[in-house]
């Protein structure tokens, strides 16, 4: 029987278009029906030098589920490669083409000699939510794009971590995380973001290893880049907030890269001196204990789910309620992620739900015992319910409609400290 | 059920009409999968009548709404949408032919396509010949009607 979902917190695969936005100088060509890339447009935070609005697109109608739609494509290709002035071309294939059984490879392959490199990625949305079809780009300039290289460079690391615009901080995150990488002596590589584009892709093969910073997105594209371009990888599959899991990161990739002890200790002791100067001097705030709720629930991505569950418990000393991951993640990956949530500090363990149905978790919210209000780090879906439970309620995950993100962050030490500020702004508005 | 296509043909092998230029239409009719040529219709251009409307005229023809009464272009979409979802004002040669289910020429005009649509006619502006046309055409209403997937339509 069909299912209805309510208020699904992802978008179809050819949400990746997204991904191919935060690569600086590529551009999306959709092929799709009109108004796709509108829809999957997020109202902020997405203009620029290329925006959705401006997206080359097929705009096939009935007449090319008829006749088929190849000829458009040619055309949109061949008009997008005279007319925008980008660095990288992706083709990406909405639903109805590929539905109909258009041949996009075939019309891409044309583009061969092209003087830009013209790659596509098959984002149909029956295949899965832009988290896959974010994997799916990265797939696409592997496969279509790479090429092994024989020379190495010294030091030099692919960072991935979750998903463009998708994920409010990306920018700031992956920004965040290549600073600590360059403080222990390592050059991070990433593709996302200002000044990132062409040249760093091309600077992937060169990379000694490739680090992944996601409990399950971009797994598949860390194996891929493994078999053809013989890069090893290291998977963390929490997301590094706060200092204790941040000291984690540092050694552990510290290790995997072959950095002296010494070197990444120093650097852990610098931070975290710093942290807890912090902390300490809001103890005061923090041992309250009627300032902040008793239990949280995290409504979330996997990798936020995890990641800010692991800091509030381990940092904070707050204790997990049910935890919400609302991305759908593949069966294959839930086991693995399931025990990542039984390895808190202080013997603590936190029940996690794999649910992409809002009104099940919102009633499972209803249900749960928090010992007093709660505190709910969730999407905007989770403002109106917290408000009926009198709770505290933090906006960290899509979709966004009452923060504005344009480079905060919530990874590493500074990061872990934000998540605190933003936590207890919220709580202590309750009193004044 | 079976139900006609319009086709802008000279020859009966190539569409190579234009909507607007087209002085007759081919019309067929497809019944249970298989098409067969029903009659020739010619367009008489009567003076006034025959003519298509130009888009500023039709517009305020009532292009909004059967009571013609709306007064701001833009609000009803200038005739280039349908807003307002009026039945009014719509081309002799549209007229031509309303009993049909699509429309099949080598090209078609904005305008002329909103009026179709708004009779539920499907346009098809393409330059292949008829019989190409007319199968792909039969095969996907088959499929629509059935309600069977159009998986592979294209790879045929």
């Amino acid at each position: 029987m069909a299912k209805l979902l309510d208020k699904q917190r992802y978008k179809c695969a050819l949400g990746a278009m997204q991904t191919v936005q935060a690569i600086t100088r590529a551009i999306p060509v959709l092929h799709s029906g009109p108004g796709c890339a509108q829809k999957l447009s997020d109202s902020i935070g997405s203009s620029g030098y290329f925006s959705p609005n401006i997206f080359p697109c097929t705009s096939i109608n009935e007449k090319d589920v008829v006749f088929g739609g190849t000829k458009k494509l040619e055309t949109t290709i061949e008009n997008a490669l005279k007319v925008i002035d980008a660095d990288l071309y992706v083709v990406l294939t909405g639903c109805i083409p590929e539905i109909v059984g258009d041949d996009t490879g075939e019309v891409v392959s044309r583009f061969e000699d092209a003087d830009k490199p013209v790659i596509y990625a098959s984002t149909a949305g029956f295949k899965g939510n832009n988290y896959i079809g974010h994997e799916q780009v990265i797939d696409a300039i592997i496969e279509q794009y790479l090429e092994k290289s024989e020379e190495k460079e010294k030091g030099l690391v692919n960072i991935w971590a979750d998903v463009p615009y998708q994920d409010l901080f990306w920018l700031g995150n992956i920004r965040e995380l290549e600073k600590l990488l360059v403080e222990i002596g390592l050059t991070p590589n990433t593709i996302f973001g200002y000044n990132r584009g062409i040249d760093q892709i091309g600077k992937i093969p060169k990379a000694e290893f490739n680090l992944l910073v996601s409990p399950w997105v971009s797994v598949g594209n860390m194996k891929k880049m493994e078999k053809k371009l013989g890069l090893p990888w290291l998977h963390l599959p929490t997301l590094p907030i706060g200092a204790f899991e941040t000291g984690k990161f540092l050694r552990e990739v510290g290790k995997f890269a072959g950095i002296p002890e010494e070197t990444v200790e120093s650097v852990i002791n610098e931070h975290e001196n710093y942290y807890y100067y912090l902390i300490e001097r809001y103890a005061d705030l923090f041992l309250e204990n009627r300032v902040i709720n008793k239990q949280f629930s995290v409504v979330a991505d996997a990798q936020y789910a995890l990641g800010i569950t692991k800091f509030l418990a381990n940092d904070l000393g707050l204790v997990p309620a049910k935890q919400f991951i609302v991305d759908d993640t593949p069966k294959q990956y839930r086991e693995a992620i399931t025990e990542e949530f039984k390895k808190l500090n202080f013997n603590l363990q936190a029940e996690v739900i794999f649910e992409t149905d809002s009104y099940k978790i919102h009633e499972q919210i209803k249900e749960h015992d928090y010992h007093g209000y709660p505190l709910i780090l969730g999407s905007y879906y989770e403002k109106e319910l917290t408000e009926s439970l009198k709770g505290n309620y933090l906006n960290i995950s899509w979709p966004v409609q009452d923060k504005v993100v344009l480079d905060d962050f919530y990874v590493g030490y500074t990061g872990g400290i934000r998540l605190i500020e933003d936590i207890y702004t919220v709580a202590v508005q309750r009193f004044n | 059920m079976s139900y006609k296509i319009a086709v802008a043909s000279s020859d009966g092998k190539q569409i190579d009409e234009s909507f607007g230029s087209a002085e007759s239409f081919l019309i067929y009719e497809v019944a249970d999968g298989t098409y067969r040529i029903l009659e020739k219709r010619i367009f008489q251009q009567e003076s006034g009548k025959g003519k298509e409307l130009p888009a500023e005229e039709y517009a305020a023809s009532g292009s909004c709404g059967a009571e013609r009464n709306c007064n701001h272009p833009i609000d009803c979409g200038n005739g280039t949408e349908g807003g307002c979802g009026g039945a009014g004002g719509s081309s002799a040669k549209v007229e031509v032919v309303s009993d049909c289910r699509c429309v099949v020429c080598r090209k078609i005009g904005f305008h002329i396509q909103k009026q179709l649509e708004r009779k539920a006619i499907s346009a098809f502006d393409v330059s292949v010949p008829v019989d190409e046309a007319l199968a792909k055409i039969a095969y996907y209403f088959e499929r629509m009607d059935n309600h069977v997937s159009l998986r592979g339509q294209n790879s045929r």
